[in-house]
């Protein structure tokens, strides 16, 4: 599964060092996973964010990545592709044993999508 | 009953085959993995992201054949709430034949507690636990 450029674009990058960058993005309106979630009735999977934060993670570190775990991901309000903001997706990234630990969340100016703690190990 | 009578998700990204059975708090689902699914990565095998919507998606069934019960015509929206302590240990790859228990906690305003554990044979491949919104 690779997302990027399918269900987001990434239109910039602000990288405050190597191991912390807020990714702007913008959702793709036609991605095909619509058609199935929900037919009629589009609502971005939450899965999907958390494969989002993963791709962030992967440019950020210039590492192929695995979600080995996720200690917790909260998904506190419903994200559909009607919105058209830029969106943030703000990285945090710590060194551990053979992968990094991953902080993260999704966020636009009026609302607060997801908050992400989890591993993830080097593929 | 068809699967598609209990959850509303569909092609790509629909990941549960069947809902084998429903005993008090706890049911078993299966998916025989294909590559049909927006999941599948080049090797072969689901991505991680995957094993969670497959978890949610069993859940989502047990919710759908209560709602069935009741007399819904319609398969109730579930939304993730919460994944807390997910665990990957191996990713399937297509053709492997997964045997998922769910354990359902109470469900408070709307919010159900669920644990999922994902198989396949004797192997435990990922499990978790999330809290699942369903929309009556």
């Amino acid at each position: 599964m690779h997302i990027e450029n399918e269900f987001f674009r990434i239109v910039d990058i602000l990288k405050t060092d190597d191991n912390n960058a807020v990714f702007k993005i913008e959702l793709i309106t036609e991605c095909k996973v619509y058609e199935g979630h929900f037919p009629g009735n589009p609502i971005c999977p939450g899965v999907f964010n958390i494969e989002t934060i993963k791709e962030c993670a992967q440019i950020l570190s210039g590492r192929s990545l695995r979600i080995s775990g996720v200690k917790q991901c909260r998904f506190t309000s419903l994200l559909t592709p009607a919105n058209r903001e830029i969106i943030s997706v703000k990285i945090n990234t710590a060194g551990m044993e053979n992968g990094l630990v991953v902080q993260a969340t999704i966020s636009d100016s009026s609302n607060s999508y997801v908050e992400f703690k989890g591993n993830m190990i080097y593929d | 009953m068809e699967i598609e009578r209990l959850i509303p998700q569909r092609y790509p990204i629909k990941v549960v085959d069947e809902l084998l059975e429903v005993n008090g708090n706890e049911a078993h689902c299966q998916l025989g993995l294909r590559a049909d699914n927006c999941f599948i990565e080049p090797d072969g095998r689901m991505a991680e992201p995957g094993l969670i919507e497959h978890i949610a998606q069993c859940a989502s069934a047990v919710a759908g054949y209560r709602a069935v019960a009741a007399g819904a015509t319609q398969p109730p929206l579930g939304f993730i709430g919460e994944v807390k302590n997910f665990h990957c240990y191996r990713r399937p790859a297509v053709g492997e034949m997964l045997h998922t228990t769910i354990e359902n906690g109470p469900e408070v305003a709307g919010v159900t507690l669920i644990t999922g554990k994902v198989m396949s044979g004797d192997e435990l491949l990922a499990e978790t636990k999330m809290k699942i919104f369903i929309n009556k």
